[in-house]
């Protein structure tokens, strides 16, 4: 604890030193750096962009123009990738399951947080330590148990249902995550409520919730990733075509149809690119609420 | 960590001063939590013991096994090379994580212009899927318009074009590289906020003692950064165990014959191509073992160390 990140102060005085003693040599130093930061960029970025590309030419220009930018741009693949793998339906599943997912976690775990981080009682330490335990137990290993239960309850092929599962995965750390934001609040706050006669449950929606926001964007930020992406749950428990997600569906369209590359292509930047977008246009609190996690602790 | 202070009339049974204070409340809190919890986490756990001392095909009775399926797995060669092949993805992807992703956070550190941009750029790949990742990079592979090979024919290395997921020797470390690519950004962030915690004091001294560049490094840089070694080691540890599923199947399936075969395909193809259910259980556990070990080993060896983090 308490190494916390503070970007500003170091990170100022090195530039300021650095840029003072910028002789030849620095300048070298610089022009290498830039190079090969040049070259991480074209192996994170140029993939990306030859998706693209890709997406937008005909399959004759495909296998003749490897590198380049198309020469003409072929919509018609977006058309026909968007039909024949019936994207309409896999974004409607995911955004399903996924939303739900997220409101299950928050609405189950906040309460949880708040009383494990704010109240007095018997087996805190118990419940505290178990959620502890859990965060070894990735839910991968119990896969198959995991399959069983959800068939005996009912629960193969149904949106609702996975979307308890996801919520119940990703529900120790995200407690966890919680806990330690209630925990920082002060406690005068609360009493003053109390004294006014607030019931508890006010308190947490009224005067907690509203305090611990980053660390709840928090959560739903993680949570939308891990959930959103997944295949291996997905995999596990949806069986049926019909609702399956996003990452289900790509990879069914890859193994139904040899070789339609272009509307691969176009496939997967229907997929990809709202999500980079996303990111990019947020990149800075999400980047910032990953470090102060990770960094702290 | 209760801040609130003590209650007065503290009752005298047990279950009146739980129902007086807190507890009532507390309980209803975390009751959802906990029937989540319980019902698929806790249960599918302890049932997964259960029934890997069992021989099941899920449909059929049951019947008891004892340890049998566990001595099986210890001499089925496919799940010891799944166990191996694992264990060398474990190895590679976290050792090349960190020297690598340190390496991006130094060049990022010292960027002056532009760092925001090439920080976010290195961190896309992170927010895409397995799956889009898996299926970008079995383009980059293939061998008919794959930009791997496509290069090595434009730098003039042509002898060097391989079927880098078709040859057992090598798909194995190709998906590893795979894995790396996707995740190299994000250990890369972290480290990243770990320099930028480091007082510019010490650098300042350390080169008045006339240390170089690489002696700062050593004596000055590495030391600071152990514990976010540690949290990305812990980070990359639990992941490449147990989240390598998605990527080898897009990529290979785990073959060809068996060569990328890692311990969670090894156990989906046993459950649901073999049916056998109890024998895939026991796998699970097992690999639960192995990482529940290497997980309390790095802590107990993070707090030898006095890493306080």
């Amino acid at each position: 604890m308490g190494t916390a990140a503070n970007p500003s102060l170091p990170l100022g005085n090195g530039m300021a030193s650095h840029r003072r003693r910028l002789g030849a040599r620095g300048i070298l130093e610089l022009v290498g750096i830039y190079a090969a930061l040049f070259l991480v960029l074209l192996e994170t970025i140029y993939p990306l962009l030859w998706v693209l590309f890709g997406s937008l030419k005909t399959k004759q220009e495909m296998l003749s123009n490897i590198w380049g930018p198309p020469s003409s741009l072929v919509f018609q693949n977006y058309v026909d990738a968007w039909r024949i793998a019936g994207m309409g339906s896999r974004i409607v599943s995911s955004v399903f399951v996924t939303g739900s997912a997220l409101i299950i976690l928050v609405v189950v775990a906040t309460p949880c947080a708040y009383a494990l981080a704010r109240l007095r009682f018997p087996g805190r330490g118990l419940v505290l330590a178990v959620a502890v335990a859990a965060m070894l137990v990735p839910p991968q290993v119990m896969a198959i148990p995991l399959f069983m239960v959800a068939r005996d309850l009912g629960l193969i092929n149904n949106r609702l249902g996975i979307a308890f599962v996801y919520a119940a995965t990703s529900l120790p750390l995200s407690v966890f995550i919680l806990r330690s934001f209630f925990v920082t609040l002060p406690a005068d706050l609360e009493d003053a409520a109390r004294v006014d006669g607030a019931s508890r449950l006010a308190i947490l929606i009224h005067i907690m919730l509203p305090l611990i926001r980053p660390g709840v964007a928090l959560i739903l930020i993680f949570g939308f990733i891990e959930i959103w992406n997944d295949f291996f749950l997905a995999f596990l428990l949806l069986r049926d075509p019909s609702v399956q997600t996003i990452p289900l569906g790509l990879v069914s369209f890859f193994q139904q149809y040899d070789s339609l590359w272009t509307l691969y292509f176009a496939a997967l930047t229907i997929t990809t690119l709202p999500v980079i977008v996303v990111f990019v246009a947020m990149q800075r609190q999400f980047i910032a609420g990953l470090t102060a996690g990770a960094v702290k602790g | 960590m209760s801040t609130r202070p003590q209650e007065a009339a503290p009752s005298t049974s047990r279950f009146g001063r739980f129902a007086s204070g807190d507890g009532a409340v507390a309980f209803v809190m975390i009751l959802p939590a906990a029937i989540l919890f319980c019902l698929f986490y806790l249960w599918p756990f302890v049932n997964g013991f259960w029934l890997s001392l069992h021989n099941w095909d899920g449909f059929s009775d049951p019947t008891w096994a004892g340890l049998s399926n566990y001595q099986r797995l210890a001499h089925d060669r496919i799940f010891l090379g799944a166990l191996r092949n694992n264990l060398i993805f474990v190895v590679a992807v976290v050792v090349l994580k960190n020297v690598l992703g340190l390496g991006l956070a130094l060049l990022l550190d010292r960027a002056l212009v532009g760092r925001t941009f090439f920080r976010a750029a290195a961190f896309i790949p992170v927010t895409m899927s397995f799956v889009a990742v898996g299926l970008l990079w079995s383009w980059i592979y293939n061998p008919v318009f794959g930009l791997l090979n496509g290069a090595l024919d434009l730098f003039g290395l042509s002898g060097l074009k391989q079927s880098w997921l078709g040859d057992a020797n090598i798909a194995l470390y190709s998906i590893i590289v795979v894995d790396v690519w996707k995740w190299l950004g994000f250990h890369a962030v972290i480290y990243l906020a770990g320099l930028q915690t480091i007082p510019s004091e010490l650098y300042e001294s350390a080169k008045m003692d006339g240390a170089g560049p690489i002696q700062r490094f050593w004596h000055v840089t590495l030391p600071m950064m152990m514990p976010i070694v540690f949290i990305n080691t812990i980070l990359g540890l639990s992941g490449a165990f147990v989240r390598n599923f998605d990527i080898v199947y897009v990529l290979t399936k785990g073959g060809p014959n068996h060569a990328t075969e890692v311990v969670l395909t090894y156990m989906m193809s046993k459950a649901f191509q073999d049916g056998a259910m109890s024998y895939a259980a026991a796998i699970g556990y097992v690999l639960f073992l192995i990482v529940g070990l290497a997980s309390v080993a790095l802590l107990a060896l993070m707090r030898r160390q006095r890493l306080d983090v």
